[in-house]
């Protein structure tokens, strides 16, 4: 395996990560919850809501724009 | 409606989780910085900068701020509909401009500057408390973000430089570059962004 197989591999499994928890969110008995309620939770408050509208500004910024 | 004493502190600011927040927008201001997007850098250091003049300005007053809540959105079907084909024709049209363009440049920045309007980052929606995080839902989703965090700052600091992209260790840009290369990746990913940024601003 590649330095560059290797990356990549490990990106995808903390993706997978992510997307395991969202699946066990949706029982009823989890005591993980979704990523939309730990967003609605953590913007309940002025530092978390601007914290997380300056990060999805950045991504536009990052990607696409000067 | 009089809210009860209970609700009005769970949307209390507290201080150890705006000093995290104004740490990690400090940390990603200043690698973007050193990476070669001054802009960047500047719009994270704001953000920062805006949460810690807020916290010296009520520090006289009360250590503990309440965010003033507003009315969520109530978008009608029709308004909606129109929403999303708004959405869908401004990706198409600003998709085929080039990356880092001036015209892709505002095009970008004018929503953005919309949704946070919208948003209004002082204030919070009115509503049913969502659901309290208990320690095990905090301990998984924050290592999630964590490692991935810490994976992409590895994979930008083993590059050659911090401004030339690594074959061996991609970064999450070098790795999405060559789907935004066209103009459908591009159109896809602004359309992505912004269903994040709706998906966002009303919570």
């Amino acid at each position: 395996m590649t330095s560059h197989d290797f990356t990549i591999a490990v990106y995808l499994l903390i993706v997978a990560i992510g997307v395991g928890l969202e699946i066990r969110s949706s029982s009823e008995r989890s005591r993980i919850p979704s990523l939309g309620a730990v967003f609605s939770r953590v913007m309940r408050t002025r530092s978390g809501r601007v914290g997380i509208m300056a990060g999805w500004v950045w991504l536009g910024l990052h990607f696409f724009a000067r | 409606m009089q809210e009860s004493p209970a609700l009005r502190a769970s949307r209390r600011e507290d201080p150890v989780q705006r000093t995290i927040v104004v740490a990690i927008l400090l940390l990603a201001g200043f690698f973007d910085g050193i990476s070669g997007n001054p802009i960047h850098s500047i719009l994270l250091f704001g953000a920062a900068g805006s949460l810690v003049w807020d916290a010296a300005r009520h520090r006289s007053a009360d250590r503990v701020v309440e965010v003033p809540t507003v009315r969520p959105m109530r978008p009608t079907k029709g308004f909606a509909t129109i929403a999303v084909l708004g959405v869908l024709v401004f990706a198409i049209v600003v998709g085929g401009f080039a990356r880092y363009s001036w015209p892709m440049t505002f095009s970008v920045v004018i929503p953005a500057v919309l949704v946070l309007v919208i948003a209004r980052p002082g204030s919070i929606r009115s509503g049913p408390e969502p659901e309290k995080i208990g320690p095990v839902g905090i301990v998984a989703w924050t290592s999630v973000f964590l490692a991935l965090a810490l994976w992409e700052l590895t994979s930008l600091l083993l590059q050659p430089t911090l401004t030339t992209d690594s074959y061996a260790h991609p970064t999450i840009s070098v790795m999405t570059d060559p789907i935004l290369a066209s103009h459908l990746g591009r159109t896809v990913a602004l359309v992505a962004w912004a269903a994040l940024g709706w998906f966002l601003v009303e919570r």
